[in-house]
């Protein structure tokens, strides 16, 4: 990748704060070829149609030496590749046995019966926010609830979450392209998954003597210890950073729009279309880079060939003018909001109901009890992470507290 | 309150039935399964389910609210 390249530009932290204008700059060619082979596909119809073909693989070992395979495990871990990373019919066949005690048609009420206990870790954040006449969003209110979430989807008991903290941390940054890329976060990332994967070893032993809640307990009879560990570390890695940056972003949206927040704290309602508004303004993944083309595909009049790496923009798409009117201007009234926020087909995210049930307990509840009085940085500092991308501190000045 | 799913647009996401499980439910992986009519104690998870569909396939018609006070009717 040489300096210069769409993709060195998309990963480049100096647009972090602001990737949007370069994403309509991309718009300009829908698919386009970097030097390297990789496509880059920006438009709607586009990234939405690919998302939906079959001969487009999540399976990072299709594509040809000399690329970046993100999502395959180190050799010496023994692990196979999360369902994220797989494709029919490995992937249908891991997702449905994950989704059994998770969702319909078996478990409807699993998530919906964690609401209670997610609040109360809301509530708990909150009531730490008195006193005080400055508070980082990130560290105080966004960052502690996705582990605490997915701690309670797996069942690890409540005495170990500290430990889930510092692992999804490194791994998640093994995701970027960029510092992915990079020995040290790669070695971090390595480390953390080989603790968390012992720890684990052990946790599924357990469960498998002793059920508990949590769907490690339901799936530890069906699944073999090493896919059972694969998935457990993904659902970490995909919905702790990516959760932690749409309830950032909602609420860095939220006070950068006035009118929008004085409409939302007179009618709480404007919540839920609101929350669906920044998924596709500010949406947490922002583009989707380990795909490959396992056959030529055409597409927009472009030919992509057989083994290319193709990333798909959905942050770009969001804002493509062909699909969304006025695609910048954040708009909770928008009709038909069909936004790309959580990706489309067979790879939809796992976890967008429990990230939508996270977000709709919090945000509300941030609302009703703070009275803010304004960002105290504008932008935030961001994370490196141009994947997951959100703010690492969203520093803001409150004028009190309601119980 | 009534509601209507587009089931030529439905792609089984199931997003509304994690939202609002006693509204919407599956038969099997795919055929969504829901109640037409809703009260108003399901009107907010009914609100959620609608606005999170990915492909918008689920419509709410407040047209009958008015009445909403003498429902419920089973009881």
């Amino acid at each position: 990748m040489t300096p210069g390249t769409i993709t060195a530009q998309i990963t480049d932290y100096a647009n972090r704060a602001d990737p949007y204008p370069l994403y309509a700059e991309l718009r300009k060619t829908p698919v386009r070829r970097e030097d390297d082979g990789t496509y880059v596909v920006s438009t709607y119809e586009e990234v939405r149609s690919l998302a939906n073909d079959p001969r487009l693989s999540n399976d990072t070992r299709n594509r040809p030496p000399g690329h970046a395979r993100p999502g395959q495990p180190a050799e010496e871990t023994g692990l196979p590749p999360s369902f994220i990373f797989t494709d029919p019919p490995v992937h249908d066949r891991l997702r449905d046995t994950i989704n059994r005690p998770f969702g319909p048609p078996h478990s409807p009420r699993f998530l919906d019966g964690l609401r209670g206990e997610l609040a109360k870790v809301v509530t708990e954040l909150l009531d730490a926010f008195e006193g005080k006449d400055q508070v980082d969003i990130v560290e105080d209110f966004s960052y502690p609830l996705p582990v605490t979430a997915i701690c309670k989807v797996l069942g690890v008991p409540r005495e170990d979450e500290p430990r889930f903290h510092v692992w999804a941390d490194a791994l998640a940054s093994s995701l970027d392209p960029q510092s992915g890329g990079g020995d040290e976060s790669q070695e971090k990332a390595q480390r953390a998954r080989q603790d968390m994967g012992a720890y684990l070893t052990d946790l599924i032993e357990t469960k498998r003597r002793h059920p508990g809640p949590g769907i490690l307990s339901a799936l530890a009879p069906d699944m073999t210890p090493a896919d059972l560990e694969a998935t457990a570390v993904l659902l970490l890695v995909a919905g702790h950073e990516t959760t932690v940056n749409a309830i950032t972003n909602t609420t860095l949206t939220l006070l950068r729009h006035p009118d929008v927040l004085q409409r939302f704290l007179q009618d709480p309602g404007l919540a839920v279309p609101l929350i669906e508004e920044v998924l596709r303004y500010e949406p947490p993944v922002q583009f989707v880079p380990w795909t490959t083309a396992l056959a030529d595909i055409d597409v927009a009049g472009t030919t992509i060939p057989k083994g290319s790496p193709v990333w798909l923009m959905l942050a770009a798409a969001n804002r493509d003018p062909q699909r969304f009117a006025d695609p910048d201007r954040f708009d909770p009234d928008r009709k038909d909001n069909e936004h790309l926020g959580f990706y489309t087909g067979i790879h939809y995210c796992f976890g967008a109901p429990l990230a939508r049930i996270e977000l709709h307990v919090a945000v509300p509840e941030l609302f009703r009890r703070v009275t803010f009085s304004q960002l105290l940085e504008d932008p935030p500092p961001y994370r490196a992470n141009a994947v997951l991308r959100g703010p690492r501190h969203l520093p803001v000045a409150i004028e009190g507290l309601t119980a | 309150m009534r509601l209507v799913v587009d089931l030529n647009r439905c792609q089984g996401f199931a997003q509304c039935v994690f939202l609002a499980p006693d509204v919407f439910s599956l038969h099997g992986d795919e055929a969504l399964l829901f109640s037409p009519r809703f009260d108003e104690a399901q009107r907010d998870r009914v609100e959620k389910a609608a606005a999170a569909c990915p492909v918008q396939a689920i419509l709410v018609d407040y047209s009958d609210e008015p009445t909403l006070r003498v429902e419920p009717d089973v009881g």
